[in-house]
């Protein structure tokens, strides 16, 4: 395939855009990024987390995919989310990223990438980037903005691909358009205001859930009338159809439209969620992820979801050795970012919400290794990640404290 | 006492009107035609009348009505106390479910409040082994409980309008057919619908595609100038297909003056056309428009009608390959022709559809099986009957237009509605900006309309507590047509007709042809069968099933619908019927005399048949089956969601506990071993028993007579094949079980008897169903009175289809939000 050969080959050539105009990319203090990584369907956990805690030693054979990056690693196990509630199907795995979920309320909670992307997000031209691998169902939304409303995922890798690097051919006419979307948003914005009064506390509700999005979208169309005339980085990257059913195709492919997203700075947080419910089918095997994600216990389909959950590990794990490659600035692409991986369940097999795994990948790591934390709130994890990217918070949704993630 | 005289305060004040229901207190009204407890309790139908005096009223009957409340609680939380508090109450919390709380606090939750009515008065709970309360207490009880949700009507939040909805809208309003699948985005599902307000979460990037959508729109309806009508011609000359690709089956070609079409393969290069036939460059649309396709083209070794399909996409690498057209062509015809909205820039391609999946062998076969061979296609376009177009015209009637005028003007199109002086400033000073500013009165009407299409008056259906005449024509509308009303029915609404007697409008709105829309848009969300195409069929194992079966199969509950509809017939027919409503391929594929063509008519089933009604429609069947096996609880909670309108989902506390069904053989034993877990049991001895009698059929719906487990076997090349090999066991089916009520369901004969014996539940269930989708909330207990009235409204008129829509519409609280 043309696009991996690519890649293999001579690396990437980049025009970063306009880095004088941000000038940080050059500076010795390179920024920080966050890369993360949701796995719906989970992982066979007797496979992927160590029996003792502390250093690598045997690793079980899915966490043995990662191993380039051993030093680097920390894996937190048995983390909860308190505060999702239980049952519903797959309905709880919104909550992933926000520790929050209550059926009786459609609104969630602002998840870590983005309370990340609102601090890290300013100058570039996306605060954040949303992918998946998957149709977008109720169940399949896992960010969440400062409102709890949410945050756009674009399933698409030609859309994504467009979003970064196409350049708009009606780009002269577009600063007139944005200046004409202003005045319209206004406008609705006003009448939004003036039918509010008329209606009932229910409706007055879901009135506000309008009223908020035209403001948020405002910062939108300000953050793109200021980069419509700075032009798009170009990159030596050809985006070949995909299988939409293939792990190395789909999964691969949005990762590394992810990887190139950081590293030409069109945004510094990328959340990619993988398969969730349409199926993954390799070559090699049939039976739909999902499916195989019941596995009962039996065998025969453990050993066939474990080929796909090896499949998707090799795929992050060979993105993470991408950006050790990558140079930005003056230094890796790997050692400006923050890479989290976890997954929605605990175990696909019986739909549980606790009992999470959680990957952190920093190379400002001093000491690698898993770290049992049962119990223990996931939300303690996302306020580290918070406080390391500089925020003041003490609290982040059902957090009790926060984990040593760098030391 | 203090606690609850203000929570009864506060209540009343909320609710002053529907109080009164409660109030009013003889909940052995006799129940007519058309009344329920809480119509003639309602204080007035007249929206005149001002809330005050509902109030005050209440106020009133404050005295009167505390000592009964607090006597009625008190019986309540005795006999929670005496029944459910054991595992319901500070020790066990079974189901997460805590009942010793004064019941004004644990009604707060209306959801616990009706799952606790459904459980007492299907005497599911207390469970089987514990004490039983007596009957008389249950009856007293479920009158209390009742009357409680009686009173505690659901909310209906504000509902924004559905993808399908808006293109709908924009279709009548404007005459343009647009395809909006890109840029808005998909609603979600939720209990079944996308019509609940409730499920409408607004979000940033929902306000940004109304934004985009609106300009796409306004762009292409108000163009400045008249784009000019072009015409291609392409023959075999300039036509390609995937003509090198070994198929076993010979590949597409060309011979002679035509272009022949064997397999389909819509991940393949497809058949396209050149701009000229040295070049490979491939014809693109210019500019937005209708577009009219003339197509020659005719099948041979064939003695059925084959299907064509229209699709978008580059033909060469089909990356967003998408079908947005099929053509039923008939046996013997030379070709069709058709019109079609295209935009800039699409690219078309057309596929033979009807074909079979080629295998992947690599070993030259000729092909001997059907062929589609295309001569000849002439495309024209953008075509247009007038101009200025409908649209422009209808926007701007007149050549110059003030901005207030404009403003008022595009609303009223737009909703029907007037929009209110306070919203409107807004609007005008972007048509005054851009009139000053120079621009052209189309330019004007351009901003005016992308601002009006982004806004809350058009993209939400706004309802007050008793719909005003153009409310009700909205939500009638909405229900019948998926749509807009037309001038009519907005006349009939503000005459006053459609409150007094809608049936005029219901019996001709049903006639439009835009009914078609509620047909397609309903079934497809209550019986999910557009779903029936996601998995398989597995070639290998399913052999004859092609993928025209399989689409048949996902229109034969909405035609049965469309039947019944149509011919005033019994709602009993989805249960069981003597016929089935097939076309050519169904009809052959249930082995039944043949029908010609692809319309579905109905056919008269042998005495020994065992199909007709929703459960024995293969497109059931197989929806609820994977590749290779049938799944009993997808088939049996199906059926409990979809025909008795149960709401089943796993309780808050339950963890699936990693079911362990190592050693188990048969489908039966792994699901049984599930049901011995008591936390499953009480749904599953619902479930189970419903979907286990279909076993029997296997996952395309055909009939078996026992379990072909398939297996793959590990691929071994022969030569250049690399087909991957299966095999199969054949174990016993049993199907054999018992319902909860203990009557024995062992195949779809005897399931289809019990679910008759059921006929009152399903019917009404089916009517719940329809009454969700036309007010887009969920039904509740609270909506029994209307459920029941509308079922025995039609008890009369032999329960049909038809009679129960006139009856929702035609009941007082479809007028209610």
């Amino acid at each position: 395939m043309k696009r991996r050969t690519l890649l293999k080959g001579a690396g990437i050539a980049l025009l970063l855009p306009c880095m004088e105009s941000l000038g940080q990319v050059s500076q010795a203090d390179s920024p920080r990024r966050l890369l993360t990584i949701v796995n719906h369907l989970s992982f066979y956990q007797p496979e992927l987390i160590p029996q003792a805690d502390g250093a690598f030693k045997n690793p079980p054979p899915l966490l043995a995919e990662l191993s380039d990056h051993f030093d680097h690693l920390k894996i937190f196990s048995g983390l909860n989310n308190p505060a999702v509630q239980n049952g519903f199907g797959h309905t709880p795995c919104v909550g992933i990223l926000s520790g929050y979920f209550n059926k009786l309320h459609r609104k969630n909670r602002l998840s870590i990438d983005q309370a990340i992307a609102d601090l890290i997000g300013a100058d570039t031209r996306f605060k954040s980037l949303v992918f998946q691998a998957g149709e977008n169902l109720n169940f399949s939304q896992i960010s969440w903005d400062k409102h709890g409303l949410p945050v756009k995922q674009i399933d698409s890798p030609r859309k994504i691909f467009n979003l970064l690097f196409q350049v708009d051919e009606n780009e002269k006419t577009q600063q007139q358009v944005l200046a004409e979307d202003r005045s319209i948003l206004d406008a609705v914005f006003a009448q939004a205001k003036s039918m509010e009064k008329r209606l009932n506390a229910t409706d007055r509700a879901k009135m506000d859930e309008y009223l908020t999005s035209v403001r948020e979208v405002e910062q939108t169309v300000k953050r793109r009338a200021y980069w419509a005339d700075r032009s798009k980085p170009q990159v030596n990257y050809e985006l070949e159809d995909i299988d939409r059913k293939s792990v190395d195709d789909y999964v691969g492919t949005l990762l590394e439209l992810a990887v190139l997203a950081l590293e030409t700075d069109s945004t510094r947080a990328v959340t990619v969620q993988i398969p969730f419910w349409e199926g993954f089918k390799e070559p090699a095997l049939s039976g739909n992820y999902h499916d195989l994600s019941h596995h009962g216990q039996k065998a025969e389909k453990i050993k066939k979801l474990l080929m796909l959950e090896h499949a998707i590990l090799k795929q992050i794990n060979s993105s993470l050795n991408t950006m050790k490659q990558r140079t930005v600035g003056n230094s890796s692409l790997f050692d400006q970012t923050t890479t989290l991986l976890t997954a929605s369940m605990g175990s696909a097999n019986s739909h549980n919400f606790d009992d999470l795994p959680a990957l952190v990948f920093d190379s400002r790591m001093k000491t690698a290794g898993h770290r049992k934390k049962k119990d223990a709130p996931m939300s303690n994890l996302y306020l580290s990640l918070l406080q390391q990217f500089g925020a003041e918070h003490d609290r982040f949704g059902e957090s009790t404290g926060s984990f040593e993630v760098l030391s | 006492m203090m606690r609850l005289r203000s929570w009864i305060t506060r209540f009343i004040f909320r609710k002053a009107n529907l109080r009164l229901a409660l109030v009013s207190g003889n909940p052995k009204r006799k129940r007519g035609t058309s009344h329920d407890p809480f119509s003639v309790a309602y204080i007035s139908n007249d929206p005149w009348v001002p809330q005050w005096r509902g109030l005050s009223i209440a106020v009133l009957l404050v005295g009167f009505l505390l000592p009964r409340a607090l006597c009625a609680d008190s019986k309540l939380e005795k006999f929670f106390a005496q029944n459910c508090v054991k595992c319901h109450g500070p020790e066990e919390q079974n189901g997460e479910v805590r009942l010793d709380n004064p019941v004004d606090t644990l009604f707060a939750d209306q959801e616990l409040l009706e799952s606790i009515a459904t459980v007492v008065e299907a005497g599911e709970m207390p469970p089987e082994g514990e004490p039983q309360p007596k009957a008389e207490s249950v009856a007293e009880i479920m009158q209390l409980l009742q009357k409680r949700i009686f009173a505690m009507r659901p909310d209906n939040p504000l509902k924004r309008l559905t993808r399908v909805e808006y293109t709908n809208t924009i279709h009548d309003l404007l005459g343009v057919e647009f395809d909006f699948a890109g840029l808005l985005p998909p609603d979600h599902v939720e209990h079944g619908f996308d019509k609940f307000g409730e499920a409408h979460l607004m979000s940033p990037h929902q306000v940004m595609a109304y934004l985009k959508t609106a300009r796409f729109i306004a762009e292409r309806v108000l163009p400045d100038a008249k784009p000019k009508t072009r015409t291609w011609e392409f023959d075999v000359r300039h036509f390609h297909g995937s003509k090198n690709f070994a198929t076993g089956g010979g590949g597409d070609y060309r011979d002679g003056e035509d272009y022949v079409l064997t397999g389909f393969r819509p991940y393949r290069s497809n058949l396209h056309f050149s701009i000229d036939p040295e070049s490979h460059k491939q014809f693109a649309v210019p500019a937005f428009g209708v577009y009219r396709l003339e197509v020659k083209a005719h099948s041979e070794k064939s003695n059925e009608g084959e299907v064509i399909g229209i699709n978008l996409g580059d033909g060469r690498h089909p990356t967003s390959f998408r079908t947005i057209r099929r053509i039923a062509l008939a046996h013997g015809s030379n070709g069709f022709t058709t019109e079609i909205t295209l935009k800039a820039n699409d690219q078309l391609a057309f596929t033979f559809d009807s074909a079979r999946v080629p295998g992947r062998s690599l070993v030259k076969i000729p092909h001997k099986g059907p062929a589609m061979r295309f001569t000849h296609l002439k495309v024209t376009g953008p075509v247009a009957d007038q101009w200025p177009t409908k649209a422009m015209k209808a926007i701007l009637p007149k050549p110059n237009m003030r901005p207030t005028e404009l403003v008022d003007h595009i609303a009223l199109l737009l909703t029907q509605r007037p929009i209110m002086a306070e919203d409107r400033k807004a609007f005008v000073e972007i048509a005054r900006s851009q009139k000053n500013s120079g621009a052209s009165m189309t330019a004007t009407a351009r901003s005016v309309l992308i601002a009006l299409l982004t806004s809350p008056h058009f993209i939400y259906k706004a309802e007050s507590p008793e719909l005003t005449g153009v409310e009700r024509a909205h939500r009638l509308s909405y229900f019948l047509w998926n749509s807009a009303p037309d001038t009519a029915l907005l006349n009939a609404a503000k005459s006053g007709v459609l409150r007094k007697d809608p049936t005029a409008e219901v019996e001709r709105m049903l006639n439009d042809a835009r009914s078609g829309r509620f047909i397609d848009d309903f079934t497809r969300q209550w019986l999910q069968l557009d779903k029936v195409g996601n998995f398989g069929p597995d070639v290998r194992v399913f052999k004859n099933v092609r993928r025209m079966t399989v689409d048949s199969m996902g229109r034969e509950g909405r035609e049965l619908f469309r039947h019944l509809l149509k011919n005033n017939m019994s709602m009993e027919h989805f249960i069981d019927s003597d016929f089935v409503m097939v076309n050519d391929r169904l009809a052959r594929f249930y082995g039944l005399p043949a029908v010609k063509g692809d319309a579905f008519v109905p056919v008269k089933l042998p005495e020994k048949s065992e199909r007709g009604g929703l459960v024995a429609q293969a497109g059931f069947l197989k929806l609820t089956s994977t590749d290779f096996a049938t799944s009993p609880i997808h088939r049996g909670s199906w059926i409990l969601k979809n025909l008795y309108n149960e709401r089943i989902e796993p309780p808050a506390d339950v963890l699936i506990n990693e079911p362990d069904i190592r050693g188990t053989a048969t489908i039966r034993e792994a699901i049984l071993k599930h049901q011995e877990l008591e936390s499953c049991s009480r749904c599953h001895s619902k479930i189970d028993p419903l979907g286990f009698a279909l076993e029997y059929y296997d996952p395309v719906g055909r009939k078996r007579s026992e379990y072909r487990h398939v297996e793959e076997l590990p691929v071994e090349r022969e030569g250049t094949t690399f087909t991957k090999k299966i095999h199969f066991t054949k174990v016993p089916i049993d199907a054999a079980m018992k319902l909860p009520n203990g009557r024995e369901v062992r195949d779809l004969p005897t399931l289809k008897a019990a679910l008759m014996a059921d006929r009152e539940r399903i019917l009404k269930g089916i009517i719940g169903k329809l009454i969700s989708y036309a007010h887009g909330r969920e039904v509740t207990r609270a909506d029994r009175p209307h459920v029941d009235a509308v079922f025995e409204s039609i008890a009369q008129e032999n329960s049909s289809l038809r009679a129960a829509i006139h009856a929702i519409v035609a009941h007082p609280a479809f007028g209610r939000k």
